[in-house]
């Protein structure tokens, strides 16, 4: 796969289709993979493919990345839960499906950190996300790299975070709420949740809003809760459960827990999942007559 | 417990209305014993306080010559400045300061004088024009040229009369094109080209500037051009700050923190400096 | 002096000896599966296998966030009310040696001509009890840092695994005073010590020519950077996480009545570190705010207050999301 990657990049680059492959490379020490940007056709041999290519790459498709943006069209190397992110950006209207190329890569689940990984992978180190896989043949991409795998996902989601949610919403609302007061009350306010996120792409964001200051910045019980429920809100009908923010969290808050939570939330309301079909709005930008309005109480 | 980051309380003793959302305090301690024993040098710098929505930086916008008051002007952009836009007179807000170092006038007697400010640059030049008129005798010619966007956008309006009428000083108006209105009498142009055109002469002569960081920028590159010595030329560098004192980490232009080893700088210091501002 | 041990099995009565005098302990221990410094109360809390915490131990000296002053606002005027500083006698237990050699270079920033008390007076009353590493990882590198875990800048205690023991080095006067304080918990004898970790040297690093080359200014518009930190997406959990970074904010909060103002931790990697109220910003590009990063830990740390600005303690590398690895700038900056 990793060759099949490698000539498409150079191929890319050398009939100037695109001006930057973005992909993974090795960090020095060849431990870890890391994104790197291939603008020269030479250096794609640089690319790499394996499960611990675990970055959601379409981060660097938004428009934080004005740099990146001007290096010229991209193509991106992507997982298909990458791509759902890159769908939602199209249907957002942050680019035309024209403008990036997609290099699907055919998935058989990452790590779920690289500092995990000992050679293998295996089902106890991958994230909830891979073992509730619908799209590791890629949905949408303009070449795929890999043979088509027959995985099929389980029918009802399993997997740590699905476990939690259900433990979650057997239990009092009070209990529910200590529950999150004390993961958010770790919170430092780094924000790498939002920086890391391809749909935080907000040129300000609200809590950088200060007339007024609708959230505290400072890291104690009030600041932390509004931020971080704020955050929830804003991905509602949107987050693919690609979990970045969870993994760059420098203090283990369980992001996807939240994130999962609001997913089956919209799904019921809505019958609705982000990321699949670039024609399709979110739920939450458009109006429909048939919107069930239960939640209005 | 000495307390760094402990404000002292002002009272807002007067307002005026500068320019479209600028607007100057005079300010006055609460303590009457700091009110009397509190100096400052022309140059330096506060952090002001609007309880409740936090602290801005200005400079010391009044001469230490004119004493028992200080003053700032603002140009309300922010939370900070917004709220202390809605304050009052007889209003209570928060000073620190002074802080960094300052203009050397002392060391200016006998010389012509230059002054050179853009827009709501012209304040922290301020405190050294009425330094220096208020010691006319001890220097030489004085030049201001000031310049804004609009008519409207200049500052200390009465002010630039009073200069204007004087007779002992040399004073250049100007707009940037687009700017005058219909009875508009000073020049058309921005700030560096009206310096040049005015060219006061270098010699035996020092130069203050202060506008936007591309006026000053420009500027300078002009003062050299008329001759003047690098090291003769002033400018006063208005970073970000949060503490005044060296500790927050965010005014410094690559290793020099403006806080405290400036914010006054020569040209032939800025030259040392990392493209940073 | 009779060489010292502390036996493992001793911790508790340590713990208890400390927080018995109304001090706090600070030790690292798990917390939703990571180890980090926590001030706990028993021995059983304290993590026996790790690398390092996951955060570094500054914020028990400079807390995340603090509040400075309180005001209330009256009808005529405004009473506001400075903060005194909440500084227990704290020890900080099984700090790495790396990680202690930060305070010298806290201290100089927090103490340059303003004395900032609400940090001076925590790290006053802190004891730093570090511990020699033995195990690592690839992301250690205080050996390039011209650190190592024998190390013992800024530590007042210095403990070697031995077995079921530590042996005991005293190293500053507060170091000790401890020992006095608690000296029915510290035995004597000999104990032979576990082997060291020492992570190999990065051969390609040489931290004379980085300062060097940082020095010239002619790297400061230098294309290099843009291409090393492309994939920086700003998050600034390195600088929430180093032992080193102590930038901070100031904001006010509370309602039209009463307030506090709050100094909080704040990092040179976001966009609206440096932005003026005109909206120019000096270090408008990521890179540049990366730039400034590395510079300040290898250029303005050691020039302006000859203390390390980098200790090697690999945090910002474990941390990073996208593993943007600061030794391979540094290696960049040794060509």
């Amino acid at each position: 796969m990793e060759n099949t990657l490698r000539q498409k990049a150079k191929g890319l680059l050398e009939s100037g289709e695109v001006k930057v492959v973005i992909g993974y490379g090795w960090n020095r020490a060849k431990t870890r993979t890391t994104p790197v940007f291939i603008t020269d056709p030479a250096e794609a041999e640089s690319l790499v493919w394996n499960p611990l290519c675990v970055n959601n790459l379409s981060l660097y498709l938004t428009r934080k990345f004005k740099e990146i943006k001007a290096l010229g069209r991209p193509a991106v190397v992507a997982k298909g839960c990458d791509i759902k992110n890159i769908v939602v950006l199209m249907t957002e209207g942050q680019f035309k499906r024209e403008d990036v190329f997609i290099i699907g890569m055919t998935c058989s689940g990452t790590v779920y950190r690289q500092e995990l990984w000992k050679g293998e992978l295996t089902p106890n180190i991958m994230p909830t996300k891979c073992h509730n896989c619908d799209v590791r043949n890629p949905h949408v991409a303009d070449f795929v790299v890999g043979e088509k795998t027959n995985f099929t996902p389980p029918e009802v989601p399993t997997g740590m975070v699905f476990d939690k949610i259900k433990e979650l919403d057997s239990k009092p609302q009070a209990d529910r709420w200590a529950f999150w007061v004390k993961e958010f009350s770790r919170c430092v306010k780094c924000y790498a949740c939002r920086q890391v996120c391809s749909l935080c792409y907000c040129e300000r964001c609200i809590t950088e809003k200060n007339m007024p200051q609708w959230i505290e910045t400072s890291a104690h019980p009030r600041g932390n809760l509004s931020w971080n429920l704020t955050r929830a809100m804003h991905l509602v009908g949107r987050c693919t459960f690609c979990g970045e923010c969870e993994r760059a969290c420098p203090v283990n808050i369980p992001l996807n827990l939240i994130n999962q939570k609001m997913i089956g939330v919209v799904k019921e309301a809505f019958d609705f999942k982000s990321g699949y079909d670039e024609k399709t709005h979110p739920p939450m930008i458009v109006f429909s007559p048939d919107d069930k309005e239960n939640f209005i109480k | 417990m000495n307390n760094i980051y402990l404000p002292n309380l002002v009272t807002i003793e007067d307002i005026y209305e500068e320019a479209p959302d600028v607007r100057s305090f005079r300010l006055v301690f609460k303590d009457p014993k700091l009110r009397d024993t509190f100096e400052f040098k022309t140059g330096q710098f506060g952090l002001y306080s609007a309880f409740g929505l936090g602290e801005s930086t200005f400079c010391i916008a009044s001469s230490p010559t004119r004493k028992g008051y200080i003053q700032c002007t603002f140009r309300k952009t922010g939370r900070v400045t917004g709220g202390l836009a809605q304050l009052s007179i007889g209003d209570t807000m928060g000073f620190r300061g002074p802080y960094g170092n300052h203009f050397p006038v002392d060391d200016w007697k006998g010389k012509n004088i230059v002054f050179i400010a853009g827009g709501i640059g012209l304040p922290p030049v301020r405190s050294v024009i009425w330094n220096v008129l208020d010691r006319r005798e001890d220097f030489g010619n004085i030049t201001i040229v000031y310049g804004a966007k609009t008519v409207a956008d200049l500052v200390y309006k009465e002010e630039l009369r009073h200069w204007e009428e004087r007779g002992d000083v040399t004073l250049v108006q100007t707009v940037d094109p687009g700017g005058q209105t219909p009875d508009w009498k000073g020049s058309v142009g921005f700030v560096p080209t009206v310096l040049k055109e005015a060219a006061p002469k270098a010699e035996n002569s020092v130069a203050v500037t202060c506008g936007p960081p591309i006026m000053i920028k420009f500027v300078l590159n002009t003062l050299l051009e008329l001759g003047f010595d690098e090291g003769s030329v002033y400018t006063t560098l208005e970073n970000r700050m949060k503490c005044g004192v060296g500790k927050c980490g965010r005014c410094n232009v690559g290793d020099v923190y403006v806080c405290k080893e400036g914010p006054v700088y020569t040209a032939a210091e800025i030259k040392k400096m990392y493209n940073d501002f | 002096m009779a060489d010292k041990i502390l036996k493992k099995e001793k911790l508790g009565a340590l713990i208890e000896s400390v927080t018995g005098k109304g001090g706090r302990f600070v030790a690292p221990t798990t917390d939703a599966h990571q180890v980090v410094f926590k001030k706990i109360k028993s021995a059983d809390e304290v993590a026996g296998d790790y690398i390092l915490a996951r955060n570094s131990f500054k914020e028990f000296l400079f807390p995340q966030t603090e509040v400075v002053a309180e005001f209330t606002m009256g009808k005529d005027s405004v009473d506001m009310r400075g903060v005194e500083v909440h500084a227990p006698q704290t020890v900080v237990f099984g700090a790495r040696p790396c990680e202690a050699a930060s305070l010298a270079g806290m201290r100089a920033l927090f103490t340059w001509d303003f004395v900032d008390e609400f940090y001076t007076k925590r790290e006053e009353n802190t004891v730093v009890v570090t511990v020699g590493c033995t195990k690592g990882d690839d992301a250690c590198f205080c050996t390039t840092v011209n650190l190592s875990p024998e190390s013992t800048e800024g530590a007042d205690v210095y403990l070697r695994e031995a077995g079921d023991s530590y042996t005991v080095k005293v190293i500053s006067e507060k170091g000790k005073k401890f020992l006095e304080a608690h000296a029915a918990v510290f035995g004597e004898g000999k104990a032979k010590e576990d082997a060291l970790f020492m992570p190999e040297k990065i051969k390609e690093v040489d931290l004379a020519k980085v300062s060097a080359r940082l020095k010239d200014k002619g790297h400061y518009d230098d294309p290099v950077w843009a291409k090393l930190t492309r994939k920086c997406i700003g998050c600034g959990a390195c600088t929430f996480v180093c032992p080193t970074c102590r930038c901070f904010d100031m904001v006010d909060e509370g309602t039209a009545f009463e307030g506090e103002r709050r100094k909080n931790w704040d990092s040179c990697q976001y966009d609206t570190f440096t932005l003026h109220a005109s909206g120019h910003n000096p270090r408008e590009h990521q890179h540049q705010r990366w730039r400034n990063r590395f510079m300040c830990k290898f250029h303005f740390y050691p020039e302006k207050f000859s203390s390390k600005g980098c200790v090697g303690c690999g945090r910002c590398i474990r941390v990073c999301p996208v593993r943007l690895d600061i030794t391979e700038v540094m290696v960049e900056f040794s060509k």
